[in-house]
């Protein structure tokens, strides 16, 4: 699984980087560190992950297999 | 058990924020919005829409080019009524001063206040907790933000602390009379702030940072923005923050299972942070200017068109989260609105959300068991923004 944070629509809310702080990091501004690029899951952080996804308030998170 | 509604006013085609059905029957009124309205039109003041379900509130929110908030937040704004900044204003200007605040209040540095809020949490507690009773809105909630804020993020000096509380606190809750005498003495005093601070060495802080300024159209942003700006770093945290302590309180206090729940798994306080933003939420329904023709919920506006993002109603859209209603800390599906959507994310979100957790572990880990005041229900101030304005508890003091 990767995901990927869609850098024009990320505002820095910080579900992401909470709720999966193995898989998401903020920079220094609260934003998402990784944006436009694929950021891989590693494994059993898929379900948290998932959450991540769901709970960003911009929808700016889409997750991908392999 | 809800009463009925105290009007009769039909809130989908005669929609008023300011009806005291809305304030009374929240919860109620919402759920009918997303249900069956999902752009109300009002007819109060120059007239209004509001957008009600989480999806176009999402859109409009994110789209600032269509949904303008240079005309201000509020739907029907007095003849002179002050800007709030970067609230009121639209990219390019609102970003480059999104850009030199976030650095503040982002997690990394709201991080640094964890102990201070603690303090802060654990004084005003020992003020009550041998009491057996508090007014949690006026012993606790009305007090923690500006403790907290005011002690670090934007540091005020210790000494004009007691008029700055005294005058804030008149403004937001004093009688209706009071409030723009108040306002004038917040604003005059800020100002005078700012002036002294621009005058001293810098300190790195966020008030050199808003002294500095930023560049508006190549030119230097003109002092009152700087003011401005510091008006709504002030006051968009206070209020708020305020609120949404007194619904976690206040639903606690009426869910013993739930602060049952949160005493034995101290793990799910983050998501009860959550769950009581997205249900009691301080911020209902900031405005927009629409620029151009959209449709949007089915409905037609104009260029021109005044709208509100109804981001209490989109947090309680089932479309976006299962049985919304229900205070849930355990849900896998939290998403919600009350930080607000797109380009305006609230600057203050990560502090609000420190400061709600630590008042949850702070007041349970005191006072483990407690009720409302038999007799008694809190009572609301409610529009555009909702406050609590009062909330009685009595419990058992530990001997
Ligand atoms: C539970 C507490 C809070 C809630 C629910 C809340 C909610 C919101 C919402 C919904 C917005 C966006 C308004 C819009 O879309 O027009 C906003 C903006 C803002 N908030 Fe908060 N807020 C809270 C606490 C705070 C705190 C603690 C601060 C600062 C110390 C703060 C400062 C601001 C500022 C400066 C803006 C304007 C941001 C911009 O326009 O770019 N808020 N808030
Ligand atoms: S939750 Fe969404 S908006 Fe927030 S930092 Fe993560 S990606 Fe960005």
């Amino acid at each position: 699984m990767k995901v990927t944070v869609d850098g024009s629509l990320c505002t820095g809310h910080g579900r992401c980087y909470s709720l999966a702080p193995d898989v998401f990091e903020p920079d220094d501004e609260g934003y998402s560190m990784q944006r436009d690029v694929p950021i891989p899951v590693p494994p059993g952080q898929e379900e948290l992950t998932s959450r991540a996804v769901h709970a960003c308030p911009e929808g700016a998170i889409t997750a991908t297999e392999s | 058990m809800t009463e009925a509604r105290v009007t009769s006013r039909d809130m989908h085609t005669d929609f008023d924020i300011e009806d005291v059905s809305l304030a009374e029957n929240f919860e109620e009124v919402l759920d009918d919005l997303v249900a069956h309205c999902p752009v109300a039109h009002s007819t109060v003041g120059k007239g209004y829409h509001v957008i009600n379900k989480h999806a176009d509130v999402r859109k409009a929110g994110q789209d600032w080019r269509t949904f303008s908030s240079a005309d201000g937040w509020l739907l029907n704004p007095p003849d002179q009524s002050i800007p709030i900044l970067p609230e009121d204003l639209d990219p390019p200007y609102h970003d480059t001063w999104r850009r030199v605040l976030n650095p503040f209040f982002a997690p990394g540095n709201v991080a640094k206040v964890e102990e201070l809020a603690h303090d802060c949490a654990r004084r005003l507690l020992d003020g009550f907790a041998d009491k057996g009773e508090c007014e949690f809105v006026a012993d606790f909630a009305a007090h923690l933000p500006g403790l907290v804020l005011f002690n670090s993020i934007v540091p005020v000096p210790e000494a004009d602390l007691p008029q700055l509380f005294q005058d804030i606190d008149t403004y937001s809750f004093g009688p209706l009379d009071d409030r723009v005498p108040a306002f004038v003495r917040v604003y005059g005093y800020l100002d005078a702030f700012l002036k002294r601070r621009s005058e001293e060495d810098p300190r790195g802080d966020v008030i050199d940072a808003i002294v500095a300024g930023v560049d508006k159209d190549g030119e230097p942003s003109p002092w009152e923005d700087k003011v401005h700006t510091l008006l709504d770093v002030v006051f968009g945290g206070l209020a708020t923050t305020t609120h949404a302590m007194s619904g976690a309180i206040y639903h606690f206090a009426t869910h013993p299972e739930i602060r049952r729940d949160l005493i034995a798994n101290p793990d799910l306080v983050a998501n009860a942070v959550e769950e009581t933003v997205r249900l009691y939420p301080p911020v209902v329904a900031p405005a927009r200017t629409v620029r151009n023709d959209v449709e949007i919920g089915g409905v037609q506006l104009k260029a021109g068109d005044r709208v509100a993002l109804n981001y209490a109603a989109a947090s309680r859209d089932p479309a976006a989260c299962a049985d919304p209603a229900e205070f849930d800390i355990r849900r896998t599906d939290i998403v919600q609105s009350a930080f607000g959507v797109g380009v305006h994310r609230c600057l203050g979100a990560h502090l609000a959300r420190l400061e709600l957790r630590v008042t949850i572990e702070e007041f349970l880990a005191r006072i483990p068991d407690f009720e409302l005041k038999p007799g008694s229900a809190p009572t609301y101030e409610s529009a555009q923004l909702r406050t609590m304005k009062n909330l009685h508890l009595v419990w058992t003091p530990s001997t």
